[in-house]
């Protein structure tokens, strides 16, 4: 059998009946006429290998996953794209890349030994351990911090903050230098190979300081352990979660307490926390403990509309424009602030909103698109300190 | 040959030999009803609601004759009521079941309906004068309201009225009594109290039909959002001239007559991740039925249906939607489409798929072919009857292929929707099987007893 075939067979695509609902739902085909869920899996059915190969569209899907969600055959069509862009890439159909692929490249490196200040942001107040129960996974956040620190300097502080609030709650989590990226990035530009070495050596980092739960700040971070790693590595061995998860269960058990601020927010689900993951309640809940007045924007949830670009791959005016949609839905609700647990959507974001093509529908918006662990850490009461 | 004696409807005993039990009294119970009492045989017809009909007495017209639904099903609904082989029971459940094939004993659950039936003219006067007004009328899907004393639909067999025991105010609070001062027949009775009652039957036939899956829980086709989005049985009973706009097409948020018209469909079907991977099996016929109807009651109006695949398959459907094409210009479009937001006249937007390309469009009215569902009560009739349900909440068949018509106990028939999907003359089809089936239980015993 080959490859595709395989692909087909193992993501539902050959369940598919070319209804069309995925591309109703698609934010990209609505701003893009060109391209259409339906027609790359059709393509792939009929077997136009080589076409699909060479089609750019693998390219410009954002793997938003709303077609996942609504797809009345479950067919899984962002694994079916994961996948499809390995092909891709292998016969020589290579995405055109943010920053011409500085993020990919740095990923790459790490994954072949490259050193890296993983622990940079860490200060004296912090206390952490080399060895323990709770390990926090920091991921790239500070590096795309200093990457992209005029659009996103907050990423900086997410780390420090995160460590911040578990001390808070009388918990030292494990932080190590030797962890590396997730590869999140590299599996979806088609890079699966980078993709296991990296994961290989985090798992085994996080094995050796005996760490029973992983916590992640990073919605991809958490998507790419819990889904990803599990489907190439099998059981970790350890359990994975979202700080929004487990921050939540420290205030329910009265081990957190946060001081009650009125400011009016709201909250942007991310694809890979929200339709990947399916944790939509948690960031809510945990936001509202901060007394903050949450309020919902008019796609939320499962219809949250997606930041518009994926692993730093095909930012373009669809992206653009869906960006502006979202920060439009965000002015609409009159927050000060529209928090995330994505670094990511927050990049993007902040891409358009300090661009000096911003479009003229966004000037006089005062909106921060802001990181949920930071906004939370502002909050804790005592000891907790901001930067 | 033993012989059991059974309470008939008005009252006299009869001596008869064998008789049936019907539960449900929709077009396959009526059927199946009237096909083992023109034969002689004396049959219990169970019925939860107030009245006879079942769904098909909601349907404004029937495919592919375009015959007015309930002017075809309101005789069978009286010849039932008046057969004198047959007990109707109307708000009436199942609760208990024992014996086996050809000798079951039944206990059904009459609940009080507060008014005699058979004093009851249904003259509407206590109608006019209750004070509790504005009660959602479920009949009409919500789209009308009633009072706490109401007469089901006009239709309605047995023609009687009947209280609604959770907003009469002498019920809950002991104060009013006015229904009761004003009908001249003293037919309004609020000591009535639900009553078990006991029959001895040789066969069961199950004809309990469907529920309509509410979409509001799938957030694509913008249910419950906007307001100019319908359920198909909404809108059947919007065209109805017997319905709460007397036939005349409306939007909700402005009452406007739409001028142009989408319907989607396979809603809710068709999908495993609503949980009901099956095809409907009439939403292309009334779809296109409801589209043609569409061009009946408004002139000019365009309409649209978005499809997944055109399954017209018996008797005169693939003619029907030739003609809906044709002669009503109905627009047919192959994709299953969304509601994606509404305009600022509030319209809905709907997207779909053509050709690989994405498209948006905007409509008056959007009216939404809600699949059919297993109705939520058979895990307990299933349980009550210990016959067993299919993977998807329908009654099971014992075999698909030769005994279509034979639950999984002996002696206990399925007819109608609720053994699976089925159009209105399958179910009739269904009926008299059914009928025939349990006439053979009651043959079996006389020949061999």
């Amino acid at each position: 059998m080959s490859r595709i075939k395989e692909i087909i067979e193992e993501t539902g695509a050959f369940d598919c009946v070319e209804c069309g609902k995925c591309t109703s739902l698609c934010p990209v085909a609505k701003r893009n006429k060109d391209f259409a869920p339906r027609l790359i899996v059709v393509k792939a059915q009929e077997g136009m290998e080589e076409e699909i190969k060479s089609d750019k569209d693998i390219w410009s899907c954002i793997t938003c996953e709303i077609c996942n969600d609504m797809c009345p055959y479950e067919v899984d069509f962002s694994g079916f794209i994961q996948r499809m862009r390995g092909e891709a890439k292998d016969s020589g159909n290579l995405p055109s890349c943010s920053q011409a692929g500085a993020v990919h490249t740095m990923e790459r490196m790490t994954g072949m030994g490259q050193k890296q200040k993983r622990l940079a942001w860490l200060t004296d107040d912090l206390k952490v351990k080399d060895k323990g129960d709770v390990f926090y996974f920091t991921g790239c956040v500070y590096q795309l911090g200093i990457l992209y620190n005029d659009r996103a300097p907050e990423l900086k502080q997410v780390p420090a903050n995160v460590v911040r609030i578990l001390n808070a709650a009388g918990i030292e989590p494990v932080v190590s230098d030797k962890e590396v990226c997730c590869g999140h990035d590299l599996l979806w530009s088609g890079d699966e190979e980078s993709f296991e070495k990296l994961m290989e050596q985090n798992i085994k980092v996080i094995k050796e300081t005996g760490a029973k739960t992983v916590v992640f700040a990073c919605a991809e971070g958490y998507r790419t352990f819990d889904m990803d790693y599990k489907d190439f590595f099998g059981d970790l061995g350890f359990e994975v979660k979202h700080i929004s998860e487990y921050v939540l269960d420290l205030v329910n058990q009265g081990k957190l307490q946060l001081s009650a601020e009125g400011s009016k927010v709201t909250y942007h689900d991310s694809c890979r926390l929200g339709r990947h993951m399916g944790v939509y309640e948690e960031p809510r809940d945990l936001i509202k403990a901060t007394g903050a007045n949450l309020v919902e924007m008019s796609s939320n949830k499962e219809k949250a509309i997606c930041c518009g670009v994926n692993a730093f791959v095909s930012c373009g005016e669809v992206s653009k424009r869906m960006q502006l949609d979202r920060l439009l839905e965000a002015k609409e609700t009159g927050a000060e602030a529209m928090l995330t647990f994505c670094p990511k959507c927050l990049i993007h974001y902040n891409c358009l909103l300090s661009s000096d093509k911003k479009p003229p529908e966004l000037d006089g918006l005062n909106l921060k698109v802001r990181d949920g662990s930071n906004f939370v850490a502002e909050r804790l009461k005592g000891g907790g300190k901001s930067s | 040959m033993e012989k059991a004696e059974v309470a008939s409807r008005k009252g006299k005993r009869a001596e008869i030999e064998k008789s049936v039990l019907v539960i449900g009294g929709g077009i396959a119970g009526i059927q199946a009803s009237l096909d083992l009492a023109d034969k002689g045989v004396i049959v219990h017809l169970v019925e939860k609601e107030p009245s006879l009909g079942g769904r098909m007495a909601q349907l404004d017209k029937t495919f592919p004759t375009n015959d007015c639904s309930i002017c075809i099903l309101a005789p069978k609904m009286a010849d039932c009521f008046g057969h004198p082989n047959i007990n109707v029971m109307t708000l009436s459940e199942v609760v208990g079941i024992e014996g086996s094939k050809g000798n079951f004993s039944v206990q059904v659950l009459k609940k009080a309906r507060f008014v005699d039936e058979n004093l009851c003219t249904g003259c509407g006067e206590c109608l006019e004068k209750c004070p509790t007004k504005g009660v959602q009328n479920q009949w009409e899907q919500g789209l009308a309201t009633r009072r706490a004393i109401y007469i089901p639909y006009m239709q309605a067999v047995p023609r009687a009225a009947i209280i609604d025991p959770e907003n009469c105010r002498f019920l809950k609070e002991g104060k009013c009594g006015v229904c009761k001062k004003v009908c001249k027949r003293e037919a309004v009775n609020y000591e009535m109290k639900d009553a078990i009652l006991e029959f001895d039957v040789g066969a069961v036939i199950i004809a309990t039909g469907f529920d309509v899956w509410d979409p509001t829980s799938s957030s694509e086709y913008g249910y419950g959002k906007n307001p100019n989005v319908f359920t198909a049985m909404e809108y059947e009973r919007l065209i109805n001239a017997a319905g709460p706009t007397h036939g005349h097409i409306k939007r909700r948020s402005d009452g406007n007559e739409p001028k142009s018209m989408a319907f989607i469909q396979c809603v809710g079907s068709r999908n495993i991740q609503t949980g009901h991977p099956y095809c409907c099996s009439v939403c292309c016929m009334h779809s296109t039925k409801e589209a043609m109807l569409a061009t009946e009651h408004i002139e000019g109006v365009r309409s649209t249906i978005f499809y997944k695949d055109m399954r017209a398959c018996a008797k005169g459907f693939n003619e029907y939607v030739e003609r809906a094409k044709k002669d009503y210009m109905v627009e047919y479009i192959n994709s299953d489409a969304t509601v994606q937001g509404s305009s600022s006249a509030g319209n809905p937007i709907v997207s779909y798929d053509v050709g690989g390309k994405s498209q948006q469009k905007e409509f008056d009215m959007v009216v939404l072919a809600t699949t059919l569902v297993p109705s939520e009560k058979n895990k307990v009739l299933a349980k009550t009857l210990a016959v067993d349900l299919d993977e998807f909440g329908f009654f099971k068949v014992r075999d698909h292929v030769f005994d279509p018509i034979d639950s999984t106990r002996p002696g206990v028939y399925l007819a109608g929707y609720c053994a699976g999907p089925v159009d209105i003359p399958e179910s009739v089809a269904m009926g008299s099987a059914a009928a025939a089936k349990a006439m053979e239980d009651l043959m079996e015993r006389k020949v061999y007893a």
